[in-house]
């Protein structure tokens, strides 16, 4: 719907930067000549402050705060939106809408970002309501960029892979918190529930210096559900043929003009034992999770504050089929149990001018507990991470809104201490660190962004982390787009390979782990088109990610896990291609494939370099989505494919005693389908769906290596490559009360 | 595999074909509509309920038009959906109970904005 978003805007840019009101006028126009529009509706998109035009069309309205997203709109005509940079004087002609029966507002599911300098997409609330189930981890169902893998046969964690590379190379924040880091990473996308996701910004390659130094192939920003919001009140509860079954309710209330509170929670059980591909292990963990965050927000003109508190519980049980909790510590069945408790806190306030919009400071703090109790068979792991963030941005401007900077200050501390059989790893990270990020905007056709930041690592010292992205506009439908940058970032090897924990491999630090360094550099091209009444997108893309230093995993030998710094060079390049289509109104389609190339130097039996490729990653995946809805959403349907090639999963055979190979030999994983479908009926107040995940029932045979013998030498459970349950059939109602 | 992608496509096109059926009636209510967000609750309400294919309200003259299925609705139903939102419809008056449920920018002794 882009096109709603552009069409027939003339902006008349007067460089009087001076003016603080935004002053024009809204014009029709019939044959060759301009007539005023008397009437029309002109605001700052998200916020209460309106005005009218005049007789004349004529209209002024002073520079908002909170938005710099101008609409205008009058029925009978297509909105516009207009991003208000510089100017100060506009002059509008809207379109006349001759299909008027579509005056909705209505945005479509997912829709490329035209304005950022970064290549980002939105998956907004619309697209995540495609997939009712359930939480971060299953939001990208939908999405070309970000893909789920399988991490493991028994723990239930998910992770994603973006670029080819595992989801821990992602910068994930919340509300642009830096969130799912460090222990969080093994559930962390499982703590986030769907119905609290508002939107889900996803940026491909270098991301902002602003948010800090780890984000590598990406960063994914996920906002969640506000206070303020109109919907007051939003209860979802959904079931699945496996027996989950889960409970979301969200509550919002504005207590005055000035201050709002509200309630995000979730509940959600497994209690079913189901063991279908008859390994004796459970297909999926038993486990229940309570989860909730309440916070207030205050919105004042000249300073707006948010602060609140996070809460999770989650306990999991896992293992063959008749284990149980007391059955702990001994031999008589196989079983994994996790307990996470996690604590937080945040808050986040910003100092607002008024009369400079331009110019803001902003301070955010988080304080946070993550502690996890785990046991795989007969080994105990547990961990706890204290963590405290500080980030103070500054904002304003050089001479004129052409030239923006934010600059600022931050700090991290984070506190682990884990301890996994005899292994015992402390670490205290102190942080300090400073940024600064220009941004040139030229009428939004010509865009730079380049940023630097500082680091002072008390344990590695200091780390300077520069990143530069530019945005090219060719012509109203050609963007054409660049990144390149630096991430740092320091890993936790046992919680970034938890899965892998499931086995009889013996867990090898060969060497103290330095810090994780890579560049990464990307192109994009993103075209729109339009053919008769249908209209649609086209973007490719390459990105290449260099290790100067990468924690190597290496799974090659059964009989190991051995973790040590990359010997020699790491790469992952990603080119991707993706077309949206919508030939007909609310009917969308979205073809999209994808191909890796990931290599990583390994060290082989005589301790000697080798390139392979990396594991578990797919060479080729194809995505097609395919949606269709009826007015208001009356009926909505949808559908997706997705085709994931085969990959190379390691040596699985047995290792003999006395001459060890030097080059084992690898497996590859067969490629396989998952298609999903859902049906939405929606009501005044009530949406009822049902939807299936999974349809084709693919199950991947034998996951577990050695499941007769899961305390013998060949117990594996980290090799799954595809799904382990089959067909999933669910069904949920979700009840909204609007203000 | 590939005949389960067939039928799920099948399903779709046939819910495609369902919405391009003829014979709708047409009818034009003036409501006591005032603010984008009335028309937003007023044209969702209409949507969604049995029958109606379209609607449409137009703020300038607060006159909304509906497209329906005749075998499905009624105009008396149309209407009575307009006044359990909370807004008059051709005279008669909104149902008090739900009208004052509403923001307080949406209700009848809101100043025009």
């Amino acid at each position: 719907m882009a096109k709603y978003l552009t069409a027939g805007i003339f902006l008349l840019i007067s460089l009087s930067l001076s003016a603080q009101r935004i002053t024009g006028s809204v014009n029709e126009q019939i044959e060759s000549n301009l007539k005023p529009i008397t009437g029309a509706n002109v605001y700052w998109s998200g916020t209460s402050q309106a005005t009218a035009t005049d007789t004349s069309g004529k209209f002024s309205i002073p520079r908002s705060a909170q938005s710099n997203l101008l609409v205008v709109s009058f029925v009978g005509f297509r909105n516009d939106t207009i991003k208000i940079g510089a100017e100060s004087e506009l002059q509008i002609v809207l379109q006349n809408d001759q299909t008027l029966g579509e005056v909705t507002v209505r945005g479509s599911s997912s829709s490329i970002d035209r304005l950022s300098p970064h290549q980002s997409e939105i998956i907004t609330t619309r697209a995540l309501a495609k997939a009712a189930c359930c939480n971060l981890s299953e939001s990208f169902e939908t999405n070309a960029s970000v893909s789920v893998s399988y991490s493991d046969a028994v723990t239930g964690s998910k992770q994603i892979q973006m670029l080819g590379l595992n989801g821990t190379y992602i910068q994930t924040n919340v509300e642009n918190i830096p969130s799912i880091r460090g222990l969080a990473s093994t559930f962390g996308l499982n703590f986030v529930p769907g119905t609290w996701i508002q939107s889900i910004d996803v940026g491909k390659g270098a991301g902002s210096v602003v948010n800090g130094y780890e984000s590598m192939t990406g960063q994914i920003n996920v906002e969640l559900q506000k206070s303020d919001s109109r919907e007051k009140l939003y209860l979802n509860t959904y079931v699945n043929n496996f027996g989950r079954a889960e409970i979301n309710l969200n509550l919002a209330h504005q207590l005055n003009k000035k201050w709002s509170t509200g309630l995000l929670t979730h509940g959600s059980t497994l209690r079913n034992r189901i063991d279908k591909n008859g390994d004796g292990f459970l297909d999926l963990p038993l486990y229940t999770q309570y989860n909730a965050i309440n916070r207030w927000k205050y919105q004042g003109e000249k300073v707006m504050a948010q602060f609140g508190v996070k809460a999770l519980y989650e306990d999991r049980l896992g293992g063959q089929k008749d284990f149980k909790h007391e059955m702990r510590g001994t031999t008589q069945a196989y079983g994994f149990g996790a307990r996470v408790n996690r604590y937080e806190f945040f808050s986040k306030v910003a100092r607002l001018f008024p009369d400079q919009p331009y110019k803001g400071l902003g301070f955010i703090v988080n304080a946070s507990v993550h502690d996890s109790k785990s046991y795989f068979g007969l080994n105990n792991y547990d961990g706890r991470q204290k963590t405290l963030y500080g980030n103070l941005i500054y904002q304003s401007i050089i001479g004129n809104t052409n030239h923006t900077y934010k600059t600022g200050l931050s700090y991290l501390l984070d506190n682990y201490n884990e301890q996994y059989r005899s292994i015992s790893l402390k670490r205290n990270e102190s942080v300090p660190g400073a940024f600064f990020e220009y941004t040139y905007n030229n009428l939004d056709k010509f865009v730079v962004v380049a940023g630097g930041r500082v680091d002072f690592h008390n344990l590695y010292g200091t780390q300077w982390t520069p990143r530069l992205h530019l945005k090219y506009k060719l012509t109203e439908q050609t963007i054409l787009r660049a990144s390149t940058g630096k991430g740092f970032r320091v890993s936790n090897p046992l919680a970034e390979y938890y899965g892998n924990l499931v086995s009889s491999r013996d867990v090898l630090f060969r060497e103290a782990i330095r810090p994780e360094v890579s560049w990464n550099y990307g192109a994009s091209v993103t075209q729109e088109f339009k053919i008769g009444n249908m209209s649609g997108n086209l973007i490719v893309d390459y990105y290449r990610t260099n290790f100067e230093n990468q924690l190597v995993a290496d799974l090659e030998d059964p009989r190991y896990i051995k973790f040590y710094n990359l010997p020699g060079k790491a790469y992952a390049n990603s080119f991707q291609a993706e077309a949206n289509i919508t030939p007909i109104r609310r009917f969308e389609l979205k073809l999209a494939y994808r191909l890796f190339d990931v290599k990583q130097t390994l060290k082989n039996n005589l301790d000697e370099p080798v390139l392979l490729p990396r594991m578990m990653v797919s060479r080729d995946r194809v995505l097609f989505n395919a949606g269709y809805s009826l007015p208001y959403d009356k009926w909505k349907f949808d559908f997706t494919v997705q085709w994931n090639g085969k990959k190379r999963i390691p040596y699985m055979g047995t290792m003999p005693e006395h001459h060890v190979p030097t080059d084992l030999p690898s497996t590859m994983a067969p490629s396989f389908y998952n298609l999903n479908a859902q049906i939405t009926r929606t009501f005044p107040k009530w949406d009822v769906y049902l939807g299936g995940e999974n349809l084709a029932n693919f199950r991947q045979k034998n996951p577990i290596m050695g499941a007769s013998e899961p305390f013998g030498q060949h117990f594996d459970a980290g090799m799954a490559w595809g799904p382990v349950v089959g067909r999933m059939i669910y069904a949920g109602i979700r009840y909204k009360i609007v203000r | 595999m590939k005949k389960t992608i067939l039928s799920i496509l099948t399903i779709l096109f046939l819910g495609l074909s369902t919405t391009f059926a003829a014979d709708d009636k047409e009818i034009k209510i003036k409501t006591s509509a005032i603010c984008e967000m009335c028309k937003e609750r007023i044209e969702r309400n209409l949507g969604l309920s049995k029958g109606v294919k379209e609607s449409n309200l137009n703020l300038k003259d607060k006159v909304v038009t509906v497209k329906y299925n005749p075998d499905k609705t009624t105009p008396e139903a149309i209407k009575m959906t307009i006044i359990n939102t909370g807004y008059d419809a051709d005279g008669q008056i909104a149902n008090q109970k739900a009208h004052n449920k509403l923001p307080e920018c949406c209700r009848k002794t809101a100043a025009a904005h």
